[in-house]
């Protein structure tokens, strides 16, 4: 993508986050595209493209993007399976802009579904079996912890720091009616610095809970959306993606992330610096996660991650307004559909939907994607998008 | 990280430490051999020198699979480490465990488990030694522990 307006998001639906809330993940998505076919009013079967993340509760099943097709009565010219993970809402978004331009679709749903609360874990065989689990690392709680020791040791990190950005996501779930209502209490710092270590010295508050839920977005070529009739449309003016960071590397530091090639691709596609952004909607699956993300993209320089929270306002009313609609950490993770949640809040902020978490002047926003927990390294995917207003 | 991380539930089902599958994505067996041998194999590529761990299907260098297993020394520090009190399904008994990201000497880092130490006794860059847990009797599992003068 380089800075034209040419693709348009048109619309956007989200269901409510559940725990374990036994609703499949067709269900579910069944769901947000009712709301959007609602919403921009659009026939769906003007629907001809489908850009769907890959889904931990339907995993086993090869044709999971195809049933949805049949499940939705959809029957696009062009369908693929995002497998970014965390990262598969905005790397969909990205392929769907290319499909477009590449004239193999004009109208596409990038959907996001999973129950995974509601399913078994899946198996997530190769070489896990055999160097991983047989130590008890414990998945990715176990991983951020060794992530963060080792910046710790590093840099130094303040509690108070992440603390601060957990308090902030949970004010701003409490204004989410879509949050899972178990998250939705008030939680204070000493609440986050008193939780207990489940990998030390990751918290019990430092990372996400489980849930079920969906969302996605519509995505068309701007001429089509005039022609449509949209009413709102926002733009994806900037996007850098890697998976694999360093991958032909063994002594990679696990503190870097791959959003320090992700970030300024994005940033200079926009053209933009880091003190452009109006607001940011990062991947939280740790709240660590977030203060990497304002390292690597370059809000601050390395090790400054926590200065730079302290002494930015984040709230929505704040300068730089972060996942207002609580993150994944408190409005509740759904599955491999948890890319889109602060996604979907980015649209509708700048939709001006918000209510009373409306950011002022949502002009532009900042989303990022996590995917995936790799061997010794830092995450597998890093994605960063840029949208804008029209 | 949108990943199954399945509860550990005091009702739940009592699962035994898993045992590694052994041989399953690719040719572990040499691994496996040396190390109910009580030596410590890892790759390397025979072009670039270069070692890796885990086991690759070709060399992470070159992209080729000209590759051979050369024993290492055993050697290494702590690159870093995380006290588990939330078990991974299997490891109940084990609580508190350490997992840690050992750099050995020859250049690769090793996720394995710290015995014989504790968490407060822990430092990044404190040099460790190979020891070994016998799993079954087919199965010695790498882990390390603190260097002791000997």
């Amino acid at each position: 993508m380089t800075k034209r307006k040419d693709i348009a998001v048109i619309g956007y639906g989200e269901t409510k986050i559940t725990l374990r809330g036994g609703r499949s993940s067709y269900d579910l998505a069944g769901e947000v595209l009712e709301q959007i076919v609602n919403q921009t009013g659009i026939d769906p079967r003007q629907i001809d493209g489908l850009s769907i993340a890959e889904t931990m509760s339907e995993t086993a099943n090869p044709f999971w993007g195809v049933f949805m097709c049949e499940q939705l009565g959809l029957s696009p010219t062009w369908m693929q399976v995002n497998g970014l993970g965390g990262a598969s809402g905005t790397g969909g978004i990205a392929r769907a802009a290319a499909a477009i331009r590449d004239g193999l679709c004009e109208t596409v749903l990038v959907l996001a579904s999973d129950a995974q609360s509601s399913a078994r874990p899946t198996d997530q065989g190769a070489h896990r079996y055999e160097f991983m689990y047989p130590t008890g690392l414990r998945g990715p709680v176990g991983s951020f912890g060794l992530l963060t020791q080792r910046y710790r040791h590093q840099y130094g990190l303040k509690d108070e720091a992440l603390a601060k950005l957990a308090v902030t996501q949970r004010r701003h779930a409490l204004m989410n009616p879509n949050a899972c209502d178990k998250l939705r209490v008030p939680l204070t710092e000493a609440d986050y610095l008193n939780s207990k270590y489940v990998s030390e010295p990751l918290r019990m508050l430092d990372s996400v809970m489980v849930c079920d839920g969906a969302n996605g977005v519509l995505v068309t070529s701007t001429a089509n959306a005039k022609k449509l009739g949209a009413k709102k449309m926002i733009h994806p003016i900037g996007y850098g993606e890697i998976t694999n960071f360093k991958g032909s590397e063994m002594l990679v530091d696990i503190t870097e992330s791959g959003f320090t090639v992700a970030g300024p691709k994005a940033l200079a596609q926009a053209g933009m610096t880091p003190r452009d952004i109006r607001m940011i909607m990062p991947y939280d699956d740790f709240l660590i996660a977030i203060l990497l993300t304002f390292e690597h993209v370059g809000f601050c320089g390395r090790g400054e991650g926590s200065e730079f929270i302290l002494n930015t306002d984040l709230s929505y009313k704040g300068t730089l307004p972060l996942n207002t609609s609580g993150g994944q950490i408190s409005a509740g993770q759904p599955g491999l559909a948890g890319g889109g949640l602060n996604l979907v809040e980015a649209v509708r902020q700048m939709f001006g939907e918000a209510g009373e978490r409306q950011v002022s002047d949502p002009r532009n926003a900042m989303v990022t994607g996590i995917g995936v927990i790799p061997y010794g390294r830092n995450w597998g995917v890093s994605t960063v998008l840029i949208l804008e207003q029209s | 990280m949108s990943e199954a991380t399945p509860a550990s539930k005091p009702e739940a089902k009592k699962i035994p430490r898993p045992l590694p599958r052994v041989n399953a994505y690719m040719d572990t067996r040499p691994f496996w051999q040396a190390a109910n041998n009580g030596k410590l194999l890892i790759q390397y590529c025979k072009e670039s020198g270069k070692p890796q761990w885990y086991p690759r299907p070709v060399s992470l260098a070159t992209g080729r699979r000209n590759l051979e297993w050369r024993e290492v020394c055993g050697r290494g520090k702590v690159y870093s480490w995380t006290v588990t009190y939330s078990a991974w399904p299997g490891h109940e008994d084990r609580v508190p465990y350490i997992c840690a990201l050992v750099e050995l000497d020859e250049g690769v880092r090793m996720l394995a488990n710290l015995l014989n130490v504790k968490g407060e006794d822990v430092k990044i860059g404190m040099p460790v030694q190979l020891c070994w847990e016998r799993l079954s009797d087919e199965i010695n599992y790498p882990a390390f522990e603190p260097v002791t003068p000997r």
